[in-house]
C-alpha cells in the first residue's frame, strides 16, 4: 500500500507535467490522480489500525494515528512551501516524497515482518520503486526538458531562460523554428514572408531612407532585410534582451539565417526598454520598424498604446515611415484594428496591409506616417523571394472577413487591447 | 467627559486605563516570549526598520516639558506652522498673490505630513496618502494647479481637461482575492450570489442618485470641497446617522456589500463603518463627478511616491520660505499680533517668532496642547479622533505569479483581511519588466477606539508588526516570504481624522475653523472632516485668502 502511495504521488507532478499541454485531460488525470492518492491514503488509515490493534487500546489507537496523521498534514503544510519547492522545485519534491513513503513501507516490512505475509515480494518491490523514484528524483532536470520537448513538435537544439523570457529554438529538417515564452516567432521555412512584408512596403516608399531604427526583432532578421538597400547609413536595433542578440550574433546557425546582419557595421544593437529608450531619445529616424511580441499581457500592451505612439512618432522624420506588426486581423480583427485606430488617435495616417505566413496564418501590419498618401512602390530590390508590386496591391486590400471595423483607442490607464488579444486567440487555441 | 464617539457605551477613564493596561501588558508580554524564542527563522533575511513622526516631538508638546530659553526674536508678517499640503498650499496662495514676508516652520526634518514618502534603491514609495481621483471640473483652483504642474497637459474646445497619460493609474487598476480567485476590479463579483449582486447594484443606483442631485441651495448634495456641499436638512441629517444603521434602514444585508463598503470607509477614513457617519460614508461615493477627455470617470492619478509628488509641486513655489526641524510650542494673543515660540529640533535652540498673523496648518490636537491662554469657544477636542495607521513598504525580488485570476494590478485587496491590500509602487513605470518591486501595504488600526489601538500600535515591535504583515502577504501569495527583501513600516499614531457620527456638521468642526481675532487662522483637513489631498488644498488657499483680502480691506 505505502509503495503504492509512493509511486503514485512521486510521478505524479511528472505525468501532470506532461499532460499539461492537453487542457482537457489534463484535468481528469489531476484529479484522477488526487482521487486515487486520497483513496489510498485513507484505505491506510483502517489497515495501521488492524495492524496496531494489538499493540494500543483502541481509542488510544484512533486518537494516536489521528495525532500523527494531523501532526504530520501540519509539518508538511510548513515545509512544503518553505523549504521544498523554492529549494528543490516540484518534480523534485514529489519524487523525495514518493521515496519517503516507500521507505516507511520498507522499514515496516521489515519491522512487521511477522505480521506480513509476502514480506520478500513485497520488500523487493519497494526497493524496486524506490530506486525509480530516486532515478526520477535525480534526473528530474532531464525530465523538465522531456516534457518541454514532448510540448514542441521538434526536436530542440537550444533552450535558455533569460531574465525575461525563456528561448526556445527547434530545429526539423530544414525547419528552424524560434520560440519566446512558447509562441513561435517565425519559423526558417517562412519567415521571409513575414520580414519581407515588414521591411520592403516602408523602405521601397524611401529611396533616400538613411537611418532605421528597430524596435524588437533582435533575431536580426529585419535588419537582414534592412541591409538589401545600399544607401543605408546606419541600423539602430532596440531590444531588451541581451541574451536574444547576443545568441543572434553568435550562433552559427542564426547567424546564417540572418546573413551576419547583426555582426554589419552599420548595426548598433542596444539592449535596453523601448519605451525608456525612446522617451530619452531626441535624434529622428527616417523609416522606424517596430516588431514587438504580441500584446499578450499589460507589460507588452503598453508598447502598443496611444502614449508610446506619441513618444515614437517624436523620433519620425518628417517624411519617414513607421510600420507596425499588428498581430492577425482575422483571427483577432479587434485587435488589429485597435492597434490601428491608436496609431490614428496620435496624428498618424495609417495604411493597414496583411499576407499570408503558412506558421503564422493570415498576418498584420500597419503603417503610419504624417503625410496623407502612400504610393505602392513599383520597383523592388533584387533578391526578394516574395515582395512585389502586385502582391502588395493585393496586400492592401482587405476581404469583407477582415473589414475594417470600429475600435476604440488603447491607452495606458486602459488597455483594452490586451483584452481584445487574449478574447480573440483564446477562442482559436 | 461626555462618552467616545466612536463607542455606544461610556467608558470612563478607569476602564479605559483598565483595558489599555490590558492590551500593552498582553503585547508587551508576546514581546518578551518572542524575544526568547527568536526571531521565526522563515523572517530571518528580511531588512528593515520601524519608524513614525517625530517621536520626540510629540513627547515635548504632549508632556509641556520644558524648553530651552528663547534666544532672540524674529519678525515675521505671517507664520504658517505644519508644512503639510495645507500648510505649503496657503504658502503658494499668499507668494501666488504677491506676499513675501512669510515663513512656514515644519517640525519634521521633511515636509509632506501625511502626504511623506521615502524611497530605496528600487523605488520611490508613498508612506501615507498615495492617490487622488479626477478633480471636479468646476473646481477651478486646483483645476487651475493641475495644470501649472502638467498633471492636466491641455483642455479640448469644451474646457474639458485632458490628464497627463503617465500619471493616469497604468491598467490593470484594482483586483480583488475572493473566494480564493483574483477578480477584476474591488466590488464583490466571483462567486457572489444573484441576490446580493442584485443589492450590490441596488446600492449603486443609490449612490448615482445622490451623485447628482442638488439641493435648494442649488449646491450638490456631496461635494468637494465639503463646505461646497448643499445645506439641505435632509443632507445633513445623515451626519446623525452611523453609517451601518443607514445601510441597515435601506435594507441592505448583502454581506459581501456591507464588507465592501467597510472596507471603503476603512481605506478612506482608517475606521470602521459602523464608526463614521452616513453622511460620510455616502460622500466617498457621491462627491466625485469629475470628468475627462482621456480617462474613465473616477479614474485615479498617482506616482510612485504617492501624493508625494504634489506635494513637491507645492513645495517648488515657496521652498525659500520654509523651515523644517522648528516646531512651533506655544502661541500666545498679544494686542499688536502673535507671539509663538519655537524650538529648534537641529540646533536644540528656542527662538521667539513675532508675527501679524499665524496660520495653523497644524492638526487640531496639536493646537490644543500649544494655543496658550487661548479659548476656542464651542470646540470640544475630544469630538477629533485620528486614525492610527501602519504602513508597510515591501520590497520584493518576485512576486509570485502562479495564482488564479487577475495579474497584480495597482491596487490588490483581499477579502475578508485586517489591511486594505496593498498597491503596486511601481505601477507607474513605464518599463515592462522590474526585477525588483515596492509595493505598499496599507493597514488601518481600527479595531478598537483609536485611544486605544494607538497605544497597542506603540507598544509592538518591529518583529511584532512582522507577524501581521507577513502572514496577510502569505494569504494573498503563498510562498511570498522567501521572496521578501525588506519591510519598511512606518506607524501613523495620529493619521487622518475620522468623520465619526456628528462631527462632519456638528458644532465643533463649525467652531474649529473659525479664525480668532483676525490673527489666528486654521487651515488643515481636521477642519473639514474628511482627509483628502483636495479638501487640504483648500483649506490652505482659504486661510491664506482670508490674509490677502484683510490686506486689501486696511
Ligand atoms: C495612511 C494615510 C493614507 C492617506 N491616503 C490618502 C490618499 O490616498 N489620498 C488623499 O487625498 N488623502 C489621503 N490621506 C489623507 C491626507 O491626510 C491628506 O490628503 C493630506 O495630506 C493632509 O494634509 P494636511 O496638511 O491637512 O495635514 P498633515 O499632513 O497632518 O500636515 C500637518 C503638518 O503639520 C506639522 N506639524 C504638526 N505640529 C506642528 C508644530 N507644532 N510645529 C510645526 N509643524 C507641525 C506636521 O508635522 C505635518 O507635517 C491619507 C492619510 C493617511 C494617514
Amino acid at each position: 500500500m505505502e509503495i503504492l502511495v509512493g509511486l503514485v504521488g512521486g510521478t505524479s507532478s511528472t505525468i501532470l507535467f506532461m499532460v499539461f499541454e492537453n487542457i482537457s485531460s489534463f484535468r481528469i488525470v489531476l484529479y484522477g490522480l488526487i482521487s486515487f492518492t486520497g483513496i489510498l491514503v485513507g484505505l491506510e488509515i483502517p489497515l495501521l489500525m488492524r495492524i496496531l490493534k494489538d499493540r494500543f487500546e483502541f481509542k488510544e489507537l484512533v486518537s494516536k494515528i489521528f495525532t500523527f496523521d494531523y501532526i504530520g498534514a501540519l509539518i508538511a503544510s510548513l515545509v512544503f512551501p518553505l523549504l521544498l519547492i523554492p529549494y528543490l522545485g516540484l518534480i523534485k519534491t514529489a519524487y523525495l516524497f514518493g521515496m519517503l513513503n516507500v521507505l516507511v513501507a520498507l522499514v515496516a516490512c521489515i519491522m512487521f515482518k511477522d505480521e506480513v505475509k509476502g514480506v520478500k515480494y513485497l520488500k523487493s518491490a519497494a526497493i524496486i520503486t524506490l530506486l525509480g523514484l530516486l532515478a526520477g528524483f535525480i534526473y528530474s532536470e532531464r525530465i523538465t526538458s522531456l516534457s518541454e520537448s514532448l510540448t514542441y513538435s521538434d526536436p530542440i537544439i537550444f533552450s535558455e531562460s533569460t531574465p525575461y523570457q525563456r528561448i526556445i529554438i527547434t530545429k526539423k529538417g530544414r525547419d528552424l523554428r524560434l520560440f519566446l515564452n512558447g509562441n513561435l516567432q517565425f519559423s526558417s521555412v517562412d519567415e521571409y514572408r513575414y520580414h519581407e512584408a515588414l521591411i520592403h512596403p516602408v523602405l521601397q516608399a524611401l529611396p533616400n531612407a538613411k537611418h532605421i531604427l528597430v524596435m524588437g526583432g533582435g533575431d536580426g532578421l529585419a535588419v537582414r532585410e534592412i541591409l538589401k538597400y545600399p544607401q543605408i547609413e546606419t541600423v539602430t536595433l532596440v531590444d531588451l534582451d541581451k541574451e536574444m542578440t547576443r545568441l543572434f550574433r553568435s550562433n552559427d546557425m542564426l547567424v546564417r539565417l540572418n546573413k551576419r546582419s547583426l555582426l554589419s557595421p552599420k548595426v548598433t544593437v542596444i539592449n535596453a526598454d523601448a519605451f525608456s529608450w525612446a522617451r530619452a531619445q531626441q535624434r529622428t529616424f527616417d523609416a522606424i520598424i517596430i516588431d514587438f511580441p504580441d500584446p499578450s499581457n499589460y507589460s507588452v500592451g503598453k508598447l502598443y498604446t496611444n502614449t508610446f505612439y506619441g513618444v515614437v512618432k517624436h523620433l519620425l522624420s518628417p517624411d519617414g515611415i513607421m510600420v507596425v506588426q499588428s498581430t492577425s486581423p482575422f483571427v483577432a480583427p479587434k485587435s488589429y484594428w485597435t492597434v490601428d485606430r491608436t496609431l490614428q488617435s496620435v496624428g498618424f495616417h495609417t495604411v493597414p496591409y496583411h499576407d499570408y505566413v503558412p506558421s503564422f496564418g493570415e498576418w498584420g501590419y500597419i503603417m503610419a506616417m504624417r503625410q496623407s498618401v502612400y504610393h505602392v512602390p513599383d520597383h523592388y530590390v533584387a533578391g526578394l523571394k516574395f515582395m512585389s508590386k502586385p502582391c502588395l496591391e493585393q496586400m492592401l486590400f482587405f476581404p469583407k472577413d477582415m473589414a475594417r471595423i470600429p475600435a476604440q483607442v488603447n491607452r495606458l490607464d486602459n488597455q483594452i487591447l490586451v483584452k481584445y488579444f487574449e478574447d480573440e486567440w483564446s477562442t482559436v487555441q | 467627559m461626555s462618552g467616545q464617539p466612536f463607542n455606544k457605551e461610556n467608558i470612563g477613564r478607569r476602564s479605559f486605563l483598565l483595558r489599555a493596561g490590558l492590551v500593552t501588558a498582553g503585547i508587551f508580554f508576546s514581546g518578551c516570549l518572542r524575544r526568547i524564542g527568536g526571531r521565526k527563522s522563515e523572517y530571518e533575511h528580511i531588512q528593515g526598520n520601524l519608524r513614525g513622526p517625530n517621536a520626540k516631538a510629540g513627547h515635548m508638546l504632549r508632556d509641556k516639558m520644558p524648553l530651552p530659553l528663547s534666544s532672540r526674536q524674529e519678525n515675521v508678517k505671517t507664520l504658517i506652522i505644519g508644512g503639510g499640503i495645507s500648510g505649503l498650499s496657503a504658502a503658494r496662495w499668499l507668494k501666488k498673490n504677491g506676499e513675501t514676508d512669510f515663513k512656514l516652520i515644519e517640525l519634521e526634518d521633511h515636509t509632506g505630513g501625511n502626504a511623506y514618502f521615502g524611497s530605496n534603491a528600487v523605488s520611490k514609495y508613498p508612506l501615507g496618502a498615495h492617490y487622488i481621483t479626477l478633480i471636479n471640473n468646476e473646481d477651478q483652483q486646483l483645476i487651475d494647479f493641475l495644470h501649472e504642474t502638467q498633471v492636466i497637459t491641455h483642455f479640448d474646445e469644451q474646457g474639458l481637461p485632458f490628464y497627463n497619460e503617465y500619471y493616469l493609474v497604468f491598467d490593470p487598476e484594482e483586483r480583488l482575492l475572493i473566494n480564493g480567485h483574483w477578480q477584476s476590479g474591488v466590488v464583490p463579483d466571483f462567486g457572489v450570489p444573484d441576490t446580493e449582486r442584485k443589492q450590490i447594484e441596488r446600492f449603486f443606483k443609490l449612490v448615482t442618485q445622490y451623485q447628482n442631485t442638488k439641493g435648494s441651495d442649488g449646491k450638490y448634495a456631496f461635494n468637494i470641497p465639503i463646505d461646497e456641499s448643499s445645506a439641505d436638512e435632509q443632507y445633513r441629517q445623515l451626519d446623525n446617522l452611523s453609517f451601518t444603521k443607514f445601510l441597515h434602514n435601506h435594507g441592505f444585508d448583502s454581506s459581501y456589500l456591507l464588507w465592501y463598503l467597510d472596507y471603503c470607509c476603512k481605506d478612506d477614513y482608517g475606521r470602521h463603518a459602523k464608526d463614521v457617519s452616513a453622511w460620510a460614508g455616502m460622500h466617498y461615493f457621491c462627491s466625485r463627478r469629475g470628468k475627462a477627455v482621456n480617462a474613465e470617470p473616477n479614474s485615479a492619478i498617482t506616482w510612485p511616491e504617492g501624493n508625494g509628488w504634489l506635494m513637491k509641486q507645492l513645495r517648488s513655489t515657496v521652498s525659500d520660505h520654509i523651515l523644517t526641524s522648528h516646531m512651533a510650542c506655544d502661541i500666545r494673543l498679544q494686542s499688536d499680533g502673535v507671539e509663538v515660540k519655537v524650538y529648534d529640533h537641529s540646533t536644540n535652540n528656542t527662538y521667539t517668532c513675532k508675527a501679524e498673523q499665524v496660520i495653523l496648518a497644524s492638526p487640531q490636537f496639536v493646537n490644543q496642547k500649544i494655543l496658550n491662554g487661548i479659548d476656542r469657544l464651542g470646540v470640544d477636542y475630544s469630538k477629533m479622533n485620528y486614525s492610527p495607521w501602519l504602513i508597510a513598504n515591501i520590497t520584493v525580488n518576485n512576486l509570485p505569479t502562479s495564482e488564479k485570476g487577475m495579474v497584480l494590478c495597482w491596487d490588490n485587496v483581499a477579502y475578508g483581511q485586517p489591511s486594505v491590500g496593498y498597491v503596486n509602487a511601481n505601477q507607474q513605470d513605464i518599463k515592462l519588466i522590474e526585477e525588483k518591486k515596492v509595493i505598499t501595504y496599507y493597514l488601518p488600526l481600527c479595531d478598537k477606539e483609536p485611544r486605544l489601538s494607538r497605544l497597542a500600535a506603540y507598544t509592538r515591535t518591529y518583529d511584532q508588526w512582522l507577524d501581521i504583515v507577513i502572514p496577510e502577504m502569505e494569504q494573498m501569495h503563498p510562498g511570498i516570504t522567501p521572496h521578501i527583501d525588506h519591510i519598511d513600516l512606518w506607524l501613523w499614531g495620529h493619521g487622518m481624522i475620522g468623520p465619526a457620527t456628528g462631527y462632519v456638521w456638528g458644532e465643533t468642526r463649525k467652531q474649529a475653523k473659525q479664525p480668532v481675532g483676525d490673527r489666528l487662522y486654521f487651515a488643515h483637513t481636521d477642519l473639514s472632516g474628511i482627509s483628502l489631498f483636495e479638501e487640504a488644498f483648500h483649506q490652505g488657499i482659504n486661510a491664506a485668502q482670508h490674509i490677502i483680502d484683510k490686506k486689501h480691506a486696511s
